[in-house]
């Protein structure tokens, strides 16, 4: 077969762009540290790692939403600690007035005192996390309980953590599920207690009893916190480690393998430079070199 | 029986030719980088005795020496028409990948900067406002992201329109270049016929027009018919758009925006008449891109925004209350008020208030079901994330098929030109032999003169001289 220098040249050329095209495409792949820099390189491993990332997204989302969950869960555990200890004070004292050899002073005293750890569990009850009464439930106003003791919050929905892609987690307790309704609350007994320290002194034991049952409640509720705070760890380790899963998984989608992509540069470079003098040689000569 | 000085003429046509063969090798290694350069051949001819025997004209057998009858002009027509098919395949082929990867970087997928990132930010924020339905800041801030996704809908539906206007723009310019080759082969036509009915040389003029015929296979996808006189006829999709020494122009037609196209197809038609030319090459790449790969993206991307609109606004509006207890409205509308695509949506309020996350009527309430409820249309079967993902993946199936398509036909298209470069083009390792061979003849010839001129000397300056 006839063949020309420019034939030659043209298919050679062609050889050594196809080489030095891969070279790019691998270097490239080597500074971006990416095997996929378009959809077209790889569309399957463009889904996994569209998909990885959208899971990526949403887990770092519910990593978030834990910690303002533990927020709540921690405020609320405290908060109820705190006010069981008030009520224990509170039983001391009525426990005082029941026995009869108190003068009035000191009854009064007593009921001054009781009055005053009524303002405080109050207070308590008042708590906010993030700007948020804690036994508020769905309220839009800032407290749970008015100056008077009565229930103001919205006890209609509950307040909701996506903890996973499957599991709400509850992170509040409403004032009537902590601390009991109406004339039966910790708020209302420990007022009539304060009353009747000074002017019915034989009420005061079923006031105790009300007391201790109230104080039975607020250590129940005190219980289901914990009990979700245990769940809450439980999604937080397996957020953390869906987030290291998935980040390799994204590794694996989209990263290049390094140690495999740096030989293939070398071996491309090798290929390209044989290419390269095989091209030189084959070239440059013609028969104008050997005749004389 | 030949005179006395015939030896001496047929050296000296032999000195002639020898020469004349000289100059076409010198002209085969000047042009050996010339690009459309057809090798040629001096083809030598004995000048034989009288052709019809007749009384006092007898030749003697021997002849009168060497011409050189023609200056052919070497190249393969079959290989030429392969190459003209090969040509505009490649053409049409690596015009379509290129529109496939503009639309991959329209949508600058997979990565942090892309549409699906943009989603993931709305989804996040509808989460912050479940954490905080009561704070302004998370309020806000999703009505940020929402407004970030809005622009990054925008960017790409209007960077898939710029590249369509672009275009339609480079047909019509590769189209007025197409007129323009296409009058010029027919004026080298003409030349051609001219220079054929008179015996001059042409050859360097059917280099040009085979040029430029090729140019024209890249562009419209031509393809050639022989004509008399060394002329040929440019035929493009069936329409002759050279027919030996006249040419037809051709204009672009059809919809001058992308949203037009579903209607009015962008085609190539005759200027004159407006009968629609199908071409192959670069212009049909182009005709592909604009009526069939950029529109179908663009409302494979509308659609998108109009599910994605769909489901944030369906929840937005059925049983949800907003910050002040009112029933949520929609949260995105177009802004012609016709149906929502991707250049039209745009957010329907920027009070950060109006964002309804409870599910609670009667009143101001801190619930925040219907946020955490938009929130996971994230991981909805069929919702936006899974849409778009799937219009990605489908896109990089395409170009990648397309790139390899490219690849493979690339390989052809240069095997093609090494072979009709194999058959046209000049070998100088050939030239070099040629040239000694003719060297050699040219001396050979040179060397008759001299004996023929010792011969006559003996003759004419030593005979009759006998006792002198």
């Amino acid at each position: 077969m006839r063949i020309t220098q420019r034939a030659v040249t043209l298919t050679s050329l062609q050889g050594l762009n196809r080489n030095l095209e891969s070279l790019g495409k691998l270097q490239q792949q080597l500074t971006s540290g990416k095997a996929i820099s378009r959809p077209s390189d790889s569309p399957t491993g463009t889904n996994t790692a569209m998909q990885t990332r959208t899971e990526q997204a949403s887990v770092a989302q519910q990593a978030r939403n834990v910690t303002d969950a533990k927020g709540w869960l921690e405020q609320g555990s405290s908060t109820l600690l705190e006010m069981m200890d008030v009520v224990k004070r509170v039983r001391d004292l009525t426990l005082q007035g029941i026995n009869a050899t108190n003068s009035p002073a000191s009854q009064q005293a007593l009921a001054v005192e009781v009055e005053s750890l009524r303002d405080g569990l109050l207070s308590m009850a008042n708590t906010k996390v993030m700007g948020r009464p804690l036994f508020g439930g769905v309220t839009a106003g800032d407290a749970a309980y008015d100056a008077v003791g009565n229930y103001v919050g919205d006890n209609r929905a509950e307040v909701l953590r996506r903890v996973s892609d499957s599991e709400l987690l509850r992170v509040d307790l409403t004032g009537p599920e902590a601390f009991g309704t109406g004339a039966g609350d910790l708020f209302a007994v420990v007022g009539r207690i304060a009353g009747d320290l000074t002017t019915d002194g034989a009420a005061l034991e079923g006031d105790l009893a009300a007391l201790d049952a109230l104080f039975e409640k607020m250590t129940g509720a005190v219980a289901d916190i914990g009990a979700r705070g245990a769940r809450l760890e439980q999604a937080e380790q397996i957020n953390a480690d869906r987030q290291l899963t998935l980040r390799a998984q994204l590794g694996k989608a989209e990263d290049i393998d390094l140690p495999k992509t740096i030989m293939d540069v070398q071996m491309r470079q090798m290929g390209y430079e044989a290419a390269l003098a095989a091209t030189a040689k084959s070239i440059s000569p013609t028969l104008l070199d050997y005749l004389r | 029986m030949s005179g006395s000085f015939a030896a001496l003429n047929s050296a000296t046509t032999a000195l002639w030719a020898q020469r004349r063969a000289l100059d076409v090798a010198g002209q085969n290694i000047a042009n050996v980088n010339t690009d459309g350069y057809s090798r040629q051949r001096a083809d030598m001819q004995a000048i034989g005795g009288s052709a019809v025997p007749a009384f006092y004209s007898t030749g003697d057998g021997v002849g009168g020496g060497v011409s050189v009858a023609q200056v052919t002009r070497i190249r393969d027509v079959f290989l030429e028409g392969r190459g003209h098919t090969e040509h505009a395949n490649y053409a049409r082929l690596s015009t379509e990948a290129g529109a496939l990867e503009q639309v991959e970087t329209a949508f600058r997928e997979p990565g942090e900067y892309g549409i699906q990132s943009l989603l993931a930010d709305v989804w996040d924020g509808w989460e912050a406002v479940t954490n905080g339905p009561d704070t302004d800041a998370t309020r806000a801030q999703v009505l940020q992201q929402m407004e970030a996704l809005v622009g990054g809908l925008h960017f790409a539906s209007a960077s898939l329109d710029a590249q369509w206007n672009q275009t339609r723009e480079n047909l019509t310019v590769l189209v007025d270049d197409v007129n323009a080759a296409a009058a010029s082969v027919a004026d080298l036509n003409q030349a051609i016929q001219r220079g054929n009915q008179t015996s001059l040389p042409v050859n360097a003029l059917v280099d040009q027009r085979d040029l430029l015929v090729m140019q024209l296979a890249d562009q419209v996808g031509a393809t050639v018919r022989q004509g008399k006189d060394g002329m040929v006829d440019v035929i493009v999709g069936g329409v002759t758009l050279v027919g030996g020494t006249s040419a037809t122009k051709l204009a672009v037609d059809g919809s001058l925006d992308m949203a037009g196209a579903g209607a009015s197809a962008v085609r190539v038609v005759t200027a004159v008449g407006g009968h629609t030319v199908r071409p192959d090459g670069t212009a049909a790449g182009q005709l592909t891109a604009m009526n069939g790969i950029f529109p179908s993206y663009q409302s494979d991307l509308d659609a998108l925004a109009a599910d994605f609109a769909a489901a944030v606004n369906d929840v937005h509006t059925t049983g949800a209350y907003d910050k002040n207890g009112d029933p949520g409205v929609a949260v995105f509308e177009s802004a012609g008020g016709g149906p929502i695509t991707a250049s039209s949506i745009r957010l329907a309020f920027d009070d950060p208030a109006l964002l309804a996350a409870s599910g609670l009527a009667g009143g101001a309430n801190t619930d925040s079901s219907k946020a955490d409820e938009i929130a996971q249309l994230r991981n909805k079967a069929g919702g936006p994330d899974a849409t778009y993902r799937k219009l990605v993946v489908q896109l990089g199936v395409e170009a990648s098929v397309a790139n390899r398509g490219v690849q493979i036909q690339q390989v052809i298209t240069t095997q093609v030109d090494a072979s009709r470069e194999s058959i046209a083009g000049v070998n100088l390792d050939e030239e070099m032999t040629n040239m000694l061979s003719y060297q050699h003849a040219y001396s050979a010839a040179g060397r008759l003169v001299s004996t023929i001129d010792e011969m006559l000397d003996v003759l004419i300056n030593r005979t009759g001289r006998v006792g002198l």
